[in-house]
């Protein structure tokens, strides 16, 4: 076998069990209860697209209104991201979960920049691979966030015996980059990231 | 020259020839004019050459002419001077081959004595022992087809032989030693095969085992020029074949394979995998249960600990095998089997739900579902524990944990004892060996999925489940248990509240129509009544608490025996809730819901239309309430979406009958049974009502419904001026406007017949019609043109020619050239009147035929056209392209491209361009050739059409970017295509846009639409990875 691991029999989350938005959507869409099992009767082509009325867009009508990027966005980005030891992913395995993503607005009217804190859990206080998991996060953010995004990656509070020092490796600008020069470790993280959709 | 003269001149230099020379020599043989003798004796100054080729072809001809003699020319005492000719021609190193081939054919002539065949065979052994000395592969090949054509037709002789010759089996497998040749490996491994499974080989079996083994595992590349077409699978195939031959190899292979499973090797570990399952099979109980336990120590690290998915599969088949092969054997080795796995997994379940608890499920199922023997011993072993562990679990999850397991014991008993409906592997005498634990798992799962918060989805979805298979496994639950299932699963369905994306009450729905197929009479019972509570004959509160159980009550309808009664029960409630009044929106929903059942038992209408009475019952009540005038009009049925339903209800139903039937409905087309007259009705009288008005659209979906040899109810030019002048009408509302085009499309498809095709279009086009009167044209005729160009182009009219030239000659024209542009797309769009199944006559080239009418056209109108005109080419083009199926269009896609490019800068025309990029995103995923050379202008179109380089947006202020960006739905296409060109187009070619496009990209990042920044991330993604490809390289 490979490597031992550190925790080779973690709990596992059910997948209808974590955070999503669609949730939300399709309550909110459906007013009546249904399952919109109807919907598809009549195809909407027939009576709706008539080509000849004037200038026709696919616009949808609510095209100004902003929907800004939220908690729920971010758990989005990271959740897919697969542990560097089992093939699951951060949010089944409940290292990233959706309570402990906060964005912060910008401290001042000036400023337009935001901050996006994420704590991980590690599996078990000792993982050896929290800072690896740690930078995957970080890397995955820096690449889908736009450049007003500030982003600060933790370990929870007393999730780790040594979440002081993983910190410290993880906020060091300088070592973060080093690391990422590192072609093996970039090795790992773009594993970790390939199953990001 | 004789014969061996001319055939070893031709030999080097064509096969062809000497081959014919050595066909010539047999037909002399045959006619007697060459005598054997003679023959041979030509033959013997060649074979005492110096030159070893030389007599090595001159066996080629003595091979060669035997294999084209027939049956018998030549004697047994002549047969058996040849043989021991050729046999005594072993001695000589040269043409071993052809005295095989020679050998081959004479066994072909006439089978050989028993002596004669021990006689070649020890000779054989005796004189070209070790069969590797032999260079050549094909001449090897040639022995090893002798050898296992003579196992094949004397394996009772060589068996003998074996028997009584000490040493003989093991001289046997060492001459196959050092074979590599695959043609030839397959070969071996055949004649191997036959020994092993039937000799008794006591002594030389580790010899036997190990001869083939070396081979393991097979890692082999045909070449690429290979000519036998043997493949690596055929070889694996073959020496798994033997390696599980007999149960005598069982000491050396098991622990052979085994070691196997260390290595890193994924592919020798699956080789090992599949081994030991096939081994586990073929070995039979009394060896597998010596290795039984030793198999689970190691398989099971494969399933617990997954490397690869395929492996852990592979592993629970092997681990599947043994329990199936235990099971032929008697009941003490499987409980010595199963024992330790069932106590291993009731360790795993203590921490459920882990990775290990999971695996556990895993082993579980897949032991389980083999035999009832296996049952029988693992349900006693593993339920009981899982119960308790149940009962004391502290969390929810843990519980869905181990009710995972349970759902997955309960698909395997199904898998070994049936369903209600279907047979298992097991004797349908045998008690089902879930019996005992029934009656608690059920009060577990119907508690649990009764009395947990709404929230915990998964835990509920798993109790749902497990009730569900529990009430489809054979002769397991009472039809009261079931009963209760089905009422816990209808009150989900009818009172729980909404929550989250509703997967409980949709599992309940989908489990009340599996309950269904399964006991049909307990649902009806049961769940009916509950259902039809709910519907109320009039909605006063305005409350929509019946849409869910419509649903699920038309989902029922899919299942066969619920059909009929699910139908009555829904038209009852619908002629109960228009009497008493009930709002469209009621009426709407259960019209829907029928419209769902008819189309959900579609097959069934059509089984026996004649003797059905839906027509009676529920399309002529329906007929006759729409067009009704007077005081008996529900004012629901002025409701125009009410009417499109009736109209397909009807549709369906009218659709399967006979031709008799089709007439009798044609006449009361408009007229819909009210006995009121046709000619003061629409379309025939342009001043009628707007509800009258309102009846096309059911006679639309009745016209779509008849046959085309139907009588129409007036002649025909008649009713194709009446709709021309109707549909001119300016107030008419856009629905009854569009069934009245329809109406026209139908006719012009159905029942315009061929030959006057191109008269009746005329007069309408021209004269006295003059639809293409320049003067004349506006959008209404325009939509006329359309309607009718639409009904004639599925049926591939050669006529098309001439009409397609014309309509595009308007695009230049300054006022409706943009309209006509649009219409375009409404010739091919998919639609459902015109359809195959409406009797409509539907070429299935006509896109085909279209696009080859029009697309080089407009491309040649485009390039010569005005500024003006050349977006409406564009228009036009991709309201064709958009749904011409792409291998249609592959065709033509060199040309195309340019013009899509283009299509991409034309503004406020949305539609065009996502039809254009959807198009470009084809092109880049089947022939990203095509488009390499505008990647430059390809990038910068998409980026322009997904981005803005405007500054960023910070939070609050207003958004004031400088150019209007296309919405959200292009922005996202744009993205997606952008996404696709590093991957299909060549490094290099892409790699020199990486830094510019990454960069625009931060920008679509803060799209203001969540959908368009998540393509963004995926886009940037693919971008950020293009040099990083080098790095691996």
């Amino acid at each position: 076998m490979d490597r031992s691991k550190d925790n080779a029999n973690p709990t596992i989350l059910n997948a209808s069990d974590l955070p999503s938005r669609r949730r939300e959507l399709s309550a909110k869409k459906r007013d009546d209860g249904g399952t919109g099992l109807f919907d598809g009767l009549v195809p909407a082509y027939n009576y709706l697209n008539d080509p000849f009325d004037g200038p026709l867009s696919s616009s949808d009508s609510d095209d100004d209104s902003f929907e800004d990027i939220d908690e729920q966005e971010i758990y989005d980005l990271i959740a897919p991201i697969s542990d560097p030891e089992h093939p699951l992913s951060l949010a089944e395995l409940a290292v990233v979960n959706l309570p402990d993503i906060h964005v912060e607005p910008p401290t001042s009217p000036q400023s337009s920049i935001s901050t996006v804190v994420v704590e991980i859990t590690p599996t078990i206080t000792h993982c050896s691979l929290a800072t690896v998991i740690g930078l995957g996060v970080r890397v995955r953010l820096e690449q889908a966030l736009p450049p007003r995004f500030r982003v600060d990656v933790r370990v929870k509070k007393g999730a780790h015996n040594t979440d002081d020092a993983v910190n410290k490796q993880l906020r060091d600008k300088e070592r973060v980059a080093a690391a990422l020069e590192n072609g093996t470790l970039m090795g790992v993280i773009r594993k970790m990231l390939s199953t990001c959709e | 020259m004789s014969d061996i003269q001319q055939y070893l001149l031709d030999y080097d230099r064509s096969k062809k020839d000497a081959s014919v020379t050595a066909e010539a020599s047999a037909t002399r043989l045959q006619n007697r004019e060459l005598k054997l003798l003679s023959f041979i004796q030509e033959l013997g100054e060649y074979l005492v050459s110096e030159d070893g080729a030389m007599r090595a072809k001159t066996m080629a001809y003595l091979a060669e002419v035997l294999s084209f003699v027939p049956q018998k020319v030549l004697s047994l005492q002549q047969r058996n001077l040849l043989c021991d000719f050729i046999v005594s021609r072993f001695e000589d190193s040269e043409g071993l081959g052809s005295c095989a081939k020679a050998l081959i054919a004479l066994e072909e002539l006439g089978k050989w004595e028993d002596e004669r065949a021990v006689m070649i065979t020890e000779s054989l052994l005796n004189n070209t022992h070790p069969l590797r000395q032999y260079k050549s592969a094909s001449e090897r090949y040639a022995v090893l087809r002798l050898l296992d054509k003579m196992m094949a037709n004397y394996r009772d002789v060589l068996r003998n032989l074996q028997e009584n010759t000490p040493g003989f089996l093991s001289r046997f497998i060492a001459y196959f030693d050092g074979e590599k040749d695959p043609r030839n490996l397959m070969m071996v491994f055949s004649i191997l095969r036959a020994p092993m499974a039937e000799w008794n080989i006591s002594a030389d079996a580790q010899e036997l085992f190990e001869a083939v083994f070396n081979y393991f595992p097979i890692a082999y590349r045909p070449p690429s020029n290979d000519v036998y077409g043997i493949t690596v699978q055929d070889l694996k195939d073959r020496l798994r074949d033997c390696i599980s031959a007999t149960p005598d190899f069982a000491p050396y292979a098991i622990p052979a394979l085994l070691d196997k499973l260390d290595t890193p090797m994924v592919n020798a570990k699956r080789d090992a995998l599949t081994a030991i399952t096939s081994v586990a099979s073929e070995y039979g109980p009394r060896t597998m249960a010596l290795y039984s336990i030793t198999l689970w120590d190691a398989l099971k690290f494969e399933v617990l600990n997954v490397q690869e998915e395929s492996l852990a599969e592979e592993a629970l088949n092997a681990l599947a095998a043994i329990a199936r092969t235990l099971s032929q054997g008697t009941n003490g080795p499987l409980q010595a089997y199963l024992r330790p796995i069932a106590k291993e997994c009731n360790e795993h379940l203590e921490d459920a739900p882990t990775k290990q608890s999971q695996a556990s499920a895993r082993f579980l199922k897949a032991i389980a579902n083999v035999s009832p023997e296996v049952t029988n011993i693992v349900f006693p072993n593993v339920l009981p524990n899982l119960l308790v562990l149940y009962q004391n679990a502290d969390t929810t999850s843990k519980r869905r944990g181990l009710l995972e397991v349970f759902v997955q014991l309960v698909r395997a008993d199904i898998d070994v004892y049936g369903s209600w409906r279907s047979l298992g592997t097991a004797d349908q005498s045998l008690a089902n060996a879930l019996t005992e634990y029934k009656d608690q798992a059920l009060d577990v799962m119907l508690n649990g999925l009764n009395s947990a918060p709404i929230k915990e989805v998964s835990f509920r979805l798993v109790c749902l489940d497990g009730l569900l298979q529990m009430s489809k496994a054979r002769q397991l639950l009472s039809d009261n248990q079931i009963g209760e299932i089905i009422q816990l699963l209808h009150s989900i369905v009818i009172h729980e509240e909404s929550y989250g994306k509703d997967e409980v009450k949709e599992a309940a729905i989908n489990g009340l129509v599996e309950i269904a197929h399964q006991k049909p009479e307990i649902v009806i019972h049961k769940a009916f009544p509950a259902f039809l509570a709910e519907l109320p004959d009039k909605d006063e509160d305005g409350s929509k608490a019946y849409v869910p159980v419509l649903e699920a009550f038309a989902k029922l309808a899919s299942e066969e025996q619920m059909f009929g009664t699910v139908i009555l029960r829904v038209k009852n409630k619908f002629s109960a809730a228009v009497k008493q009044g009930a709002t469209p929106t009621y009426l709407v929903a259960l019209l829907s819901a029928l419209l769902y059942a008819l189309t959900q038992g579609e097959s069934r209408l059509q089984q026996d239309p004649e003797s059905s009475t839906y027509f009676q019952d529920i399309v002529l009540p329906l007929l006759q309430r729409a067009a009704s005038s007077d005081s008996t009009h529900p004012a629901a049925f002025d409701n125009e979406t009410t009417l499109d339903l009736v109209g397909r209800i009807c549709n369906l139903i009218v659709r399967p009958l006979n031709l008799e039937q089709h007439d009798k409905v044609a006449v009361e087309l408009y007229t819909l049974f009210t006995g009121s007259s046709q000619s003061a009705l629409p379309p025939f009288q342009v001043d009628s009502t707007s509800e009258q008005g309102k009846t096309l659209i059911v006679s639309t979906h009745v016209l779509a419904s008849l046959r085309k040899e139907a009588t129409l109810p007036v002649d025909l030019q008649v009713l194709i001026s009446s709709l021309v002048d109707y549909s001119q009408i300016p107030s008419l509302s856009p629905v009854v406007r569009s069934a009245s085009l329809r109406q026209l499309s139908l006719i012009c498809n159905k029942f315009i017949p061929a030959s006057s095709l191109k008269s009746s279009i005329n007069q309408l086009l021209h004269d006295p019609g003059e639809l293409f009167s320049l003067e004349k044209l506006d959008s209404l005729r325009i939509r006329i043109i359309f309607a009718i160009l639409k009904g004639v182009v599925p049926r591939n009219s050669p006529f098309l020619s001439t009409i397609y030239p014309e309509v595009l000659a308007f695009l230049s024209h300054p006022q409706y050239g943009k309209t006509i542009a649009h219409g375009f797309t409404t010739l091919l769009q998919p639609d459902d009147l015109l359809t195959k199944v409406n009797h409509c006559q539907i070429s299935g080239l006509h896109k085909q035929k279209s696009f080859a009418l029009l697309v080089p056209n407009i491309t040649a109108i485009f390039s010569e056209s005005s500024a003006e005109t050349k977006p409406n080419c564009l228009i036009a083009l991709s309201g064709i392209l958009k749904w011409m199926p792409f291998d249609i269009v592959v065709e033509e896609v060199e040309r195309l491209v340019p013009l899509l490019l283009q299509s991409l800068d034309l503004s406020g025309e949305d539609l065009v361009k996502e039809a254009a990029i959807d198009l470009l995103l084809s092109v880049l995923r089947e022939k990203p050739k095509v488009i390499e050379e505008y990647i430059g202008s390809l990038i910068s179109r998409l980026l322009n059409n997904s981005t803005t380089t405007a500054t960023r947006r910070t939070v609050g202020s207003s958004n004031l970017t400088a150019a209007p960006l296309p919405p959200p739905k292009v922005r996202t296409a744009a993205l997606k295509c952008l996404t696709l060109v590093p991957d299909k187009l060549r490094h290099e070619t892409v790699l020199p846009y990486r830094r510019q496009v990454t960069k625009r990209l931060t920008f679509a990042l803060d799209d203001r639409k969540r959908e368009v920044r998540g393509q963004a991330v995926k886009c940037r993604r693919a971008w950020l990875d293009v040099d990083e490809v080098d790095d691996d390289e």
